[in-house]
């Protein structure tokens, strides 16, 4: 060991605590950002000792040692010493021959150190030279000093963090020897074997399944510690997805500069080819699993199915690295399980779902980690791809429906293929028995009796399968008005503090400023107000027990007749009144399966809508049409009254959204008509009015069942 | 001093609400504006930073608009002297608020509060105000006419700027207002501890 020197950091060091406690949140980011280091830095191996830091001792230690180019003196001094050091974010690869992409960014590597313990020694030398360098930095010093400063009087004269002297030193070694250890003494967390595993797994998704790291250049990282059974783990990347149930792996293609994305089309996931999104070209692997296969690939792996991750030139982005060990407290950063609507019963979420998204630096530039490492920068690009993600999550929930309903029709045809045979048997029995010998004659009646028994069961178990099946559809519309219910509820909660609040601040004036001539017009509108704003609530209060007490029977539905109903009878006298003509242009033969009270509903809220919107029109029209189209009934509700403005086109079924609020409009007639028709499979849509040149014109879609 | 009172809120039915009428009494019927569109009302504080101007911001909007918490972001952007209150009937978690304070709103009322209750917070931003840097110049300015055109700071490389001038660079938050203003909190620091001066009350 040579002699002692003494060395000063060319910055302040309690802004760059500061800063990196904003920057490296947890400890799992902080180990991610040194081993990114040592990627960066062509390391072949990365090995992360863990030494007593469970229970934490004294001795406590981390070490992180590579093999990787090391540093002189000099870089030391230019680099390590100084704050921001900005040769990352100039060279984009690293030195020859590795040239791998840099993935650490903005020098944020070395916070890091500080999170995880509170004593370093570095250690680090290149190749051919003859000495190590050694540098201690001792934290908690600085930590003291930080401290101090703040303390009064100011004027008393205190050390700067740039006065503090870091000790170095050099020792002899081996003229081939290089790379960088990083020996954290102090630590500041006990880390327990739980812990350690964890850092596992996440370390294991550091590097992206389908990275092309060369083999002449491998990246291998080892976890070291002194728990049984965990003394030595290699880290390898994730490996085992041939167990999903749903593949899929789309490309971008540099020569045509083409994204190939999947589309789920008539019972299959197709592969399509369209230009490049706003995020720019990404390749793209995801992979679902059922029941069975999560089984299969947790055995094989011992890891988790967590989701989607995204991969930057190879290397896991930051901010999907979890510090949350509880899969349901984790980040879900791209909003896979934040859906609500999107298929109730086909929705499937992460963990159900490995998939990793490949970027790269130079061609997603856009998409950015916050410098917080938890998050992306929210732009439009981000929110594309997000979209992107999700539109494939969609197509898969679309493919495992239609599996789904095909595997029951199989079931349904076997049934009665069964039934059939058994049918066709009990015949050529029959006719057998005709000419056979009296012993076979009673033989064949055994036979014939024990068939009976299982046309008999088959035929049970037709109508349970039937049974079942009805059972479920149930349900299905149970769940789905308690999803609406569960929206409605909030929205609901939102709109009786906006009316608390309308009407205390009413009444509050009131009482405050009582009697003054001058205010009278205020008051008069006061005391409207108040009156409107219950109305509402009345509104809405009867409509939530209208939900309570609605049931969810399922009918045979003449649309026909239930729309002359309420058209011809029903609205008769008001159409009279308004002087409405109203027509219908309906086969008078087709009949829905649906719950009759919920249709009602929503022709109910249509025409009560349009007769408000046709309050100042002359020659008031209402009109439905409608036709069949292959599985679907397509309407057409149309008036032409004042009409949807393009700005109200996307709110216009919001709940409490109304223009019609001097009219007793409570905002909720469409909200319903929506809920309703959601609940039954089917879609409505604004589109363009049919009467011109003002009016409105609905296209509802029901699925058709014949 | 001139306070215009901006509320960001897309509901048509708080542009007539009894607060409303309260401010508008308060503070006269110009000085408060209601602006339904979150885009419009950034507008609006960029073409005008150079007066004072209190926020009341809703934070639920129509999806194709910007939120509350991208809002109060976007204003951050512009300046930190804007007191920004937040208007809202939604029960906010934890999550959400952090960057509520990491943004520095200056308070929260509810949908439900009285008249009374809000204008409490609104009087505390307005003081808020009062006792900025930038109001302190300009009333000094007011009742001192004949300094505004005097030329009261140097920078390095050689501009100059009138008093009048380093009001407008603070108010629009330039680099030059912004280390100005940490420039004379200092100075007052030190001139307090050396005894150069005396603060009476």
């Amino acid at each position: 060991m040579s002699d002692v020197k003494y060395i000063k950091f060319n910055f302040d060091v309690s802004a760059y605590r500061l800063l990196g406690r904003e920057l490296i949140t947890d400890r799992i980011t902080a180990l991610f950002e040194i081993v990114k280091n040592a990627y960066d830095a062509n390391a072949n191996e990365v090995e992360i000792e863990f030494i007593k830091v469970s229970p934490k001792s004294n001795e406590s230690k981390i070490i992180i040692k590579d093999d990787g180019i090391g540093m002189k003196l000099s870089d030391i001094q230019s680099k390590w010493m100084v704050i921001g050091t900005s040769s990352k974010r100039r060279e984009r690869v690293s030195p020859a021959p590795y040239n791998r992409k840099v993935v650490g960014k903005k020098g944020i590597g070395r916070f890091a150190v500080d999170l995880l313990g509170s004593k370093l020694t570095l250690k680090t030398k290149k190749k051919g030279e003859e000495e190590w360098i050694f540098l201690e930095t001792d934290w908690s010093y600085y930590s003291k000093l930080e401290t101090s400063q703040l303390e009064l009087p100011f004027d008393k004269k205190k050390e700067f963090f740039t006065d503090i002297e870091n000790k170095y030193w050099f020792s002899k070694g081996a003229k081939n020897g290089h790379g960088t250890v990083l020996e954290i003494e102090d630590v500041n967390d006990e880390w327990t074997e739980l812990d350690i595993k964890r850092a596992h797994k996440e370390l294991s998704k550091l590097v992206s399944p389908s990275s092309q790291i060369p083999h002449k250049h491998p990246f291998k990282i080892t976890i070291k510690s002194d728990f049984p059974g965990a003394e030595k783990i290699d880290v390898k990347p994730l490996s085992v997805i041939e167990y999903a149930t749903v593949s899929i792996d789309i490309k971008y293609d540099d020569v045509s500069g083409k994204q190939e994305i999947i589309q789920y089309e008539n019972g299959e996931l197709i592969k399509k080819e369209v230009s490049s999104r706003a995020f720019g070209p990404v390749n793209f692997k995801l992979y679902y699993f059922n029941q069975g296969a999560k089984r299969k690939f947790k055995e094989k792996s011992h890891l988790e199915i967590d989701g989607i991750k995204i991969y930057r030139d190879g290397i896991i982005t930051t901010p999907f690295a979890e510090t949350e060990a509880n899969i349901e407290k984790q980040k879900d950063i791209l909003g896979v399980d934040k859906r609500r609507y999107s298929g109730f019963f086909e929705r499937i979420n992460s963990r159900d779902l490995l998939g990793f998204i490949e970027l790269t630096d130079e061609k997603n530039p856009r998409i950015i980690e916050a410098t917080n490492r938890q998050d992306f920068i929210d732009n439009k690009e981000w929110r594309e791809l997000k979209l992107f993600i999700i539109e494939h999550i969609q197509q898969i929930e679309k493919y495992l429906k239609h599996q789904r309903e095909s595997i029951r029709n199989v079931t349904k045809s076997d049934l009665g293929r069964a039934d059939a045979e058994l049918k066709s048997i009990k015949k050529t029995l029959a006719n057998v028995k005709k000419d056979a010998t009296p012993e076979v004659k009673a033989q064949l009646r055994h036979i014939e009796a024990d068939l009976g028994k299982l046309q008999g069961t088959v035929n049970k178990s037709m109508r349970d399968y039937a049974k079942l099946e009805e059972d479920s559809k149930q349900k299905e519309n149970l769940y789905f008005s308690l999803v609406s219910l569960q929206t409605y509820a909030s929205m609901f909660s939102h709109m009786t503090k906006h009316t608390i609040g309308h009407v205390l601040r009413d009444a509050e004036y009131f009482s405050k400023h009582f009697p003054n001539k001058k205010l009278n017009q205020r008051f008069q509108t006061i005391s409207t107000r108040i009156y409107n704003e219950f109305i509402a609530l009345r509104t809405g209060v009867d409509f939530m027990l209208k939900y309570a007490q609605s049931d969810n029977e399922i009918e045979d539905i003449n649309l026909y007749d239930l729309l002359d109903n309420l058209f011809f009878n029903i609205y008769d006298d008001v159409f009279k009144k308004e002087a409405i003509s109203a027509s219908l242009e309906i086969k008078n033969n087709l009949i829905l399966s649906y719950n009759k009270k919920a249709l009602e509903d929503v022709f109910d809220n249509l025409i009560s809508n349009s007769i408000k919107a046709l309050n100042n029109v002359k020659d008031k029209k209402i009109k439905c049409s409608g036709i069949v189209d292959k599985n679907e009934l397509i309407l057409y509700f149309s008036d032409n009254g004042i009409g949807i403005s393009e700005e109200d086109k996307y709110r216009i079924f919001d709940i409490f959204f109304t223009k019609t609020a001097d009219q007793g409009g409570a905002g909720i007639g469409l909200y319903m008509v929506k809920t309703r028709i959601e609940a039954m499979h089917g879609t409505i849509d604004v589109i363009d009015n049919e009467f011109k040149p003002t009016g409105a014109t609905f296209k509802i879609t029901l699925p058709f069942k014949k | 001093m001139d306070i215009q009172i901006l509320i960001i809120e897309d509901d048509p039915k708080l542009e007539d609400d009894s607060l409303i009428w309260e401010l508008k009494d308060k503070f006269g019927e110009k000085n408060v504006r209601f602006i339904p569109s979150p885009k419009e009302g950034l507008n609006f504080i960029n073409e005008n930073l150079h007066i004072n101007i209190v926020v009341l911001l809703d934070i639920d909007f129509p999806a194709n608009e910007m939120d509350g918490h991208q809002v109060l972001a976007e204003i951050r952007k512009m300046s930190h002297l804007i007191p920004i209150i937040l208007w809202s009937g939604v029960n906010e978690n934890e999550e959400s608020f952090s960057d509520f304070i990491n943004n520095h709103a200056f308070g929260f009322i509810s949908k439900t509060a009285t008249s009374e209750e809000a204008l409490k917070i609104i009087n505390k931003a307005i003081l808020h105000l009062e006792s900025s840097i930038d109001n302190s110049i300009e009333d000094w300015i007011i009742d001192n006419d004949e300094d505004k055109d005097k030329p009261i700071y140097f920078t390095g490389d050689g501009r100059s700027y009138s008093l009048n001038q380093i009001l407008n660079e603070i108010r629009h938050q330039t680099e030059v207002g912004k280390s100005f203003a940490t420039k004379l909190n200092k100075l007052t620091i030190d001139l307090l501890l050396r005894n150069k001066e005396n603060l009476n009350d």
